[in-house]
């Protein structure tokens, strides 16, 4: 566990170890109650070349609580997600922190965060089976959600023809 | 209870209970019947952990594709005669999972259904009156 | 002399009754007794949600975020609506904060009420079930009182609530929160002073801290190992800000933390003292005013379809942190992606160092003291070379019961 550091802070940090690596950078708060507190979020997004490293960065500064990855298909490219939250276990100075990376859909390849941060296996499993996500160097590839013999190539999540459109089907139809 | 059943019950229910890929809220609907509020077992229906056991199915949920061939599995290791009770909107009809890549339900697709229950989820007295109706048709059966 | 070697054999357990978003398929390698590893399957349950998001607007998806989970009826929708509220920038009243708080810590008191029951009845303690189940029901009376549903409860909206708590309606309030005191002590009693409570849990199912944060233990788990994390505290939403809240370790009652199954009994047992106190703070402090910032629900999908952005709406469930992420396109009225992610979904990594090296008999306890339901372990088979025993969830329960038989021997 080391310093507090604020949402400024955080991102100083990282602009002045990535410099234009980090392509986005925004910091959000929003109060709640009646006093008024507020919660600050953070939005990154970072180029995936760098992405691991940004990771090791991350962990220098406090062991962050991986939530969950998720992902988005924007027709060109594959975003995924990773959203973090650091400053845990101190009174309402906790920050969500999201690192966003952009990926090619011709070549949809990302290294695994696992060894960093071993709690990530599951999330990383399921992008792959979901988004057709390459994690390279994953402990353990087995599908996890969808049944073994769920048909190849098919991605839940894809916007394109590789979505489960061809396995849609309506419960309120009679088959008889 | 349900019309048409004897006075003195020829014989104790045991029900199996399946979840198909429900949500919980039918399952703990189930479990609040047989606890003390409403407390089944007086009347001899008891929950057993071996379909084998059982006379009566109590089936939650829409029916994943994971599930459809064990939901089936357990339906035939029930000894005969035996009733189907389908609790919940969403094993019924679909509900709000009304479409979807990975549900083969509902589950009138792939099993007998004898009792429909309707709620989502269902309130422990309708659940209780479908047990007891489906003991009326098992009485009727071996009558 | 022929050489024998040692082989192990495996135990696949599930998924029949699999409960919750993730059911669980599990297999065993077990030496003797002793597990010496633990391989997990998850999905029957996967209903494809996060799909269907796709073709409905948030209104809809409300109820869709309801039916993830029954027993967590509350959180699902509670943590999309903070994302959409985060997405589009809806100011909330203050009022509708609080009785989210209300809400929310209810199901919490309902939760572990439950879980405590499925607790005492994995270790055979079938009259500690029944009791807890009569103390929930009055848990599950309130509840029906202030939202007019048992268990899925359609209380919350996008930018407020949809009840709200008058008056006339203290009195039964605060009634069953007397009930909940009165009858604490009883259940602290039962859990943490039987001498066949203890032996079954002290020194069983241990998640180190170094391991919880590994691997990214959420909720009561990881709190009883010791990490002190906790969305209420940390994160300032809902009325949560305003509150005295304090992280709950199980320290505070025993002065040390050995992340056991009996320090997730204590953890909880605390966490609904917890509870019982926020909703007090939270019926005195309400401030008057609206309860839902815009009441025409045409207009507020309206506004929503113009958003363009993304949020992030985090809350703490009985069970741990729920996150859901939505996008929406400033196009469609549906969001582009919604995201859910359930406490047990973290939760499911660290059963493995917590069963490794525990008995057979200790699987129902250890995997139920995370609280998922223990209804996965529904049926076992025991494979032995080509032989195949099959071994279903009564045998696998008259095991523990049987431990448990022994110790008070």
């Amino acid at each position: 566990m080391t310093k507090n550091l604020t949402p400024e802070e955080i991102v100083k940090y990282f602009k002045d170890e990535f410099k234009t690596e980090i392509k986005d950078a925004k910091i959000k708060r929003r109060a709640a109650g009646s006093k008024k507190n507020e919660k600050a979020t953070i939005w990154m997004k970072v180029d995936k070349i760098v992405f691991k490293k940004v990771i090791k960065h991350l962990l220098d500064l406090q062991f962050p609580h991986l939530s969950i990855i998720s992902g988005n298909d924007l027709n060109e490219t594959i975003e995924l997600i990773y959203h973090f939250t650091v400053n845990y276990g101190n009174r309402l100075s906790e920050i969500t922190f999201n690192i966003s990376i952009d990926l090619p859909k011709s070549k949809p390849e990302i290294e695994t965060i696992c060894d960093y941060i071993p709690g990530a296996l599951i999330t990383e499993r399921e992008k792959q089976e979901f988004l057709g996500v390459k994690i390279k160097g994953i402990p353990d590839d087995k599908r996890l959600f969808l049944r073994d013999d769920f048909p190849e190539g098919v991605y839940p999540w894809r916007r394109d023809e590789t979505g489960p459109e061809k396995l849609y089907r309506n419960l309120h139809e009679v088959n008889k | 209870m349900a019309k048409g059943l004897t006075k003195s019950f020829k014989k104790a229910l045991w029900v199996y209970h399946c979840n198909s890929g429900s949500c919980n809220g039918c399952d703990i609907e189930i479990i609040a019947a047989l606890c003390p509020r409403y407390d089944v077992e007086r009347f001899g229906i008891r929950l057993v952990g071996s379909p084998r056991h059982a006379d009566v199915l109590l089936i939650t949920g829409p029916v994943t594709r994971q599930m459809e061939d064990k939901v089936k599995r357990i339906y035939e290791q029930m000894p005969d005669p035996k009733a189907v009770i389908c609790i919940g909107n969403c094993g019924n009809t679909g509900d709000v999972f009304y479409e979807s890549y990975n549900l083969v339900g509902p589950v009138d697709n792939i099993l007998p259904v004898d009792m429909h229950v309707i709620g989502c989820p269902p309130r422990p007295e309708a659940i209780i009156l479908a047990v007891a109706k489906a003991w009326v048709k098992l009485e009727t059966l071996e009558a | 002399m022929k050489q024998t070697t040692k082989t192990s054999y495996h135990i696949p357990v599930g998924p029949i009754h699999p409960a919750l978003k993730e059911p669980v398929f599990f297999e065993f390698e077990i030496d003797g007794e002793r597990i010496v590893d633990v391989n997990v399957k998850l999905g029957h349950v996967h209903r494809g949600i996060e799909w269907a998001s796709r073709k409905r607007n948030p209104i809809q998806i409300l109820y869709l975020a309801e039916r993830i989970c029954g027993i967590c009826s509350y959180c699902h929708p509670a943590a999309f609506a903070l994302a959409v509220e985060d997405a589009a920038d809806i100011q909330v009243p203050e009022r509708a904060e609080y009785l989210r708080v209300i809400q929310g810590e209810l199901e919490r008191i309902c939760s572990h009420i439950l879980w405590a029951g499925v607790a005492a009845h994995e270790i055979g303690f079938d009259t500690v079930l029944y009791l807890t189940w009569q103390m929930r029901e009055k848990a599950l009376d309130l509840t029906e009182y202030l939202t007019g549903n048992r268990v899925t409860k359609a209380i919350i909206m996008i930018g407020g609530i949809r009840r709200d708590i008058t008056k006339d309606m203290l009195p039964k309030i605060q009634d069953a929160l007397k009930y909940f005191k009165d009858n604490f002590e009883k259940i602290r009693h039962i859990f943490l002073d039987d001498k066949t409570v203890m032996m079954r849990s002290q020194g069983c199912g241990i998640l180190t801290k170094d391991d919880a944060l590994k691997l990214c233990a959420v909720g009561p788990t990881t709190r009883a190992s010791g990490v002190k994390k906790d969305v209420r505290v940390d994160q300032s939403y809902f009325a949560y800000g305003d509150l005295d809240i304090d992280c709950m370790t199980p320290d505070k009652l025993t002065g040390e933390v050995n992340g056991d199954v009996y320090d997730r009994i204590i953890q909880r047992l605390l966490e609904v003292k917890q509870s019982i106190d926020l909703i007090e703070q939270c019926v005195d402090r309400m401030p008057a005013g609206d309860i839902v910032s815009e009441p025409k629900i045409a207009k507020l999908l309206a506004q929503l379809k113009r958003v363009n952005g993304e949020g992030v709406g985090r809350h703490e469930a009985p069970r741990g942190e729920v996150i859901h992420y939505v996008k929406f396109d400033g196009e469609n009225e549906s969001p582009y992606t919604w995201k859910v992610r359930a406490p047990t979904y973290n939760n499911i990594l660290p059963w493995i160092p917590m069963l490794k090296g525990e008995q057979i008999a200790d699987i129902p306890i250890v995997a139920a003291s995370t609280d998922p339901c223990m209804s996965c372990t529904n049926r076992v088979a025991i494979t032995l070379g080509s032989k195949k025993y099959e071994m279903d969830k009564e045998e696998l329960h008259r095991l523990s019961v049987e431990k448990t038989r022994r110790l008070m021997k």
